[in-house]
């Protein structure tokens, strides 16, 4: 009796939190159902467009803007950026986790303090500084900011230390070095967390806006695919449809890195 | 051996610890001396300059409006934000088919940039072509009127700000001991009584993690205005950092710049101390 009863509440909980769940991602699936509308269909409250074989909206903002190139950008300096922090973040935590040292904690709490200055606030002085390496609009001056993050070497750190210290021992003595250590040991044991990390970062790195929108300002062609997207905007105001399959072509890589660490993240649970 | 490890410490160590200092400290410590000095539109220092930075930034009129939007947004995002996180957390921590697909939903804004959520919203919120008002049948101006641009913001800040709150909570909430939770039933404990008295102050911890990461996420918005409102209409969502944005790196006066990131910085820092001296005694943990 009280089973069932239990179950039903049960279900009815379950069907509004699906509800409520649907109307958070309203916002996505209206920028995709728009894409595919013309402008007059556009103009009527009407969600689902006629067809989805009108892809005119997508043939105008690629002809309008060059968002491959963009993607193009994105991608390599979202590659590059990912790869320079996880290679940093793999190397430190190596030593944070098996070496001990005079001054160990304050150099670790040295790297944690670059999590309390958000990023934003060292806009302008990171903007001289990399105008004055000569990094403006180039790649390496688009993702130089974001090679450190301490919370990956934090995690790695966690992870490297259930790693036996017998096999770390056990390689030295073989004369193994300590770059043999991370790279024939740890990393293949340490894959899966790597992986996460790395698609975490990129996934952080393709959505950034407001550093790449400083760092390619005077060179559109460097300009990334989130600064291209919004660049859309202001050329034809009325014509979001235009504007909302450009976000949907940028959506598209997100959303695949999305469900790659959703799943990774189930995994790990 | 032991000049060996020491080598390979600092080796390893260099990279991290060369970008972090270029990066994050330099510039900190740069914002910091750039307040008190002349600084030239190319970013060199010319000259100490005492406080006139600071008194040049405080007399300005949108500097008080933008201190005020600031602290406005950041009230209404991270409650706002973390009510409804919580909420949907609590609604789908018992694991069922439907409940994982419901999951996926709710986790699913943390994939979407900021740039592509501002644009979604600024067609959804447009007064005339926006389904907003269609479907409601009204015709507020959102985003273009003063009264009602900031809040706009807001919607679009607690949107962006859901999927990973959600994450968190969902995942300490699974944490909470079942024997925990069995026993508060059995003494009679049920619905809003077993959530307020025994699941929240059980995830205290996480609560007080995200209050603290929102606050900094809110306190240093710029880029909706930067793609939406350009600050107004009538400086009614001219928030620090866009001003830093807009009137610091725009017109390349990086005196003004550093003044106002370090005002952003000192009240979110003020803020974060405040949040944890209130809290120290409720906070429970494990």
């Amino acid at each position: 009796m009280i089973g069932s009863k239990r179950k039903s509440s049960d279900i009815i909980i379950e069907i509004c939190a699906f509800a409520l769940a649907v109307i958070v991602v309203f916002p996505v699936i209206y920028c995709i159902f728009a894409a595919f509308k013309t402008h007059s269909e556009f103009m009527s409250p009407a969600l689902l467009p006629e067809s989805f074989g009108n892809l005119n909206n997508f043939r105008n903002a690629l002809s309008q803007a060059p968002l491959m190139r963009y993607m193009l950008n994105s991608f390599i300096v979202s590659f590059a950026g990912s790869l320079v922090r996880l290679v940093f973040s793999v190397l430190a935590a190596y030593v944070f986790a098996y070496f001990d040292f005079r001054g160990k904690n304050v150099v670790f709490f040295l790297l944690l303090g670059t999590m309390m200055m958000p990023g934003d606030i060292l806009l302008s002085t990171n903007y001289s500084t990399v105008s004055h390496l000569g990094l403006l609009n180039t790649y390496t001056g688009i993702c130089i900011v974001s090679f450190v993050s301490a919370s990956q070497v934090f995690m790695l750190r966690q992870k490297f230390m259930t790693v036996p210290r017998s096999y770390i021992d056990s390689a030295k003595l073989d004369g193994c070095s300590d770059i043999g250590i991370v790279t024939k040991i740890l990393i293949p044991i340490s894959r899966s967390t790597l992986i996460t990390l790395f698609t975490q970062s990129f996934l952080t790195l393709w959505n950034s806006y407001l550093w790449p929108l400083i760092i390619t300002a005077s060179k559109p062609e460097y300009r990334t695919i989130m600064v291209g997207i919004t660049k859309l905007n202001s050329w034809e105001d009325s014509n979001y449809e235009l504007v909302l399959a450009g976000v949907t072509i940028s959506l598209i890589p997100s959303l695949i890195l999305f469900v790659i660490m959703h799943n990774s993240f189930k995994k790990a649970q | 051996m032991k000049k060996r490890q020491k080598k390979t410490i600092i080796l390893f160590l260099a990279p991290i610890f060369i970008f972090a200092v270029l990066f994050s400290y330099y510039p900190f410590a740069r914002i910091i001396i750039n307040s008190f000095s002349k600084v030239n539109a190319t970013g060199f220092i010319t000259g100490f300059d005492g406080l006139s930075n600071y008194t040049y930034v405080f007399s300005r009129s949108d500097f008080g409006r933008a201190v005020s939007n600031t602290l406005l947004l950041t009230l209404l995002n991270v409650p706002v934000t973390m009510i409804l996180a919580l909420l949907f957390a609590l609604l789908t921590e018992k694991k069922s088919t439907l409940g994982s697909i419901s999951e996926f939903l709710f986790t699913l804004p943390m994939a979407i940039s900021m740039s592509a959520a501002a644009l979604i919203f600024k067609s959804m919120f447009s007064p005339d072509l926006g389904i907003i008002n269609k479907v409601f049948g009204i015709n507020t101006r959102w985003f273009q009127d003063p009264k009602t641009s900031l809040i706009t913001v807001v919607f679009l800040t607690v949107w962006m700000g859901i999927g990973f709150n959600y994450l968190l909570f969902l995942y300490s909430l699974r944490n909470i001991p079942k024997g925990v939770v069995e026993a508060a039933r059995l003494d009679g404990s049920r619905g809003l009584g077993l959530i307020m008295k025994i699941k929240i102050p059980l995830i205290s911890q996480t609560i007080l993690y995200t209050v603290i990461t929102n606050l900094i996420l809110a306190m240093t918005c710029s880029a909706p205005m930067i793609i939406i409102t350009q600050g107004g209409p009538s400086r009614s969502t001219t928030t620090l950092l866009y001003m830093m944005y807009s009137s610091g790196l725009g017109s390349s006066d990086y005196g003004l710049a550093a003044v106002v990131s370090i005002v952003c910085f000192v009240l979110t820092m003020l803020l974060t101390v405040i949040i944890f001296f209130a809290t120290r005694k409720k906070v429970f943990y494990r």
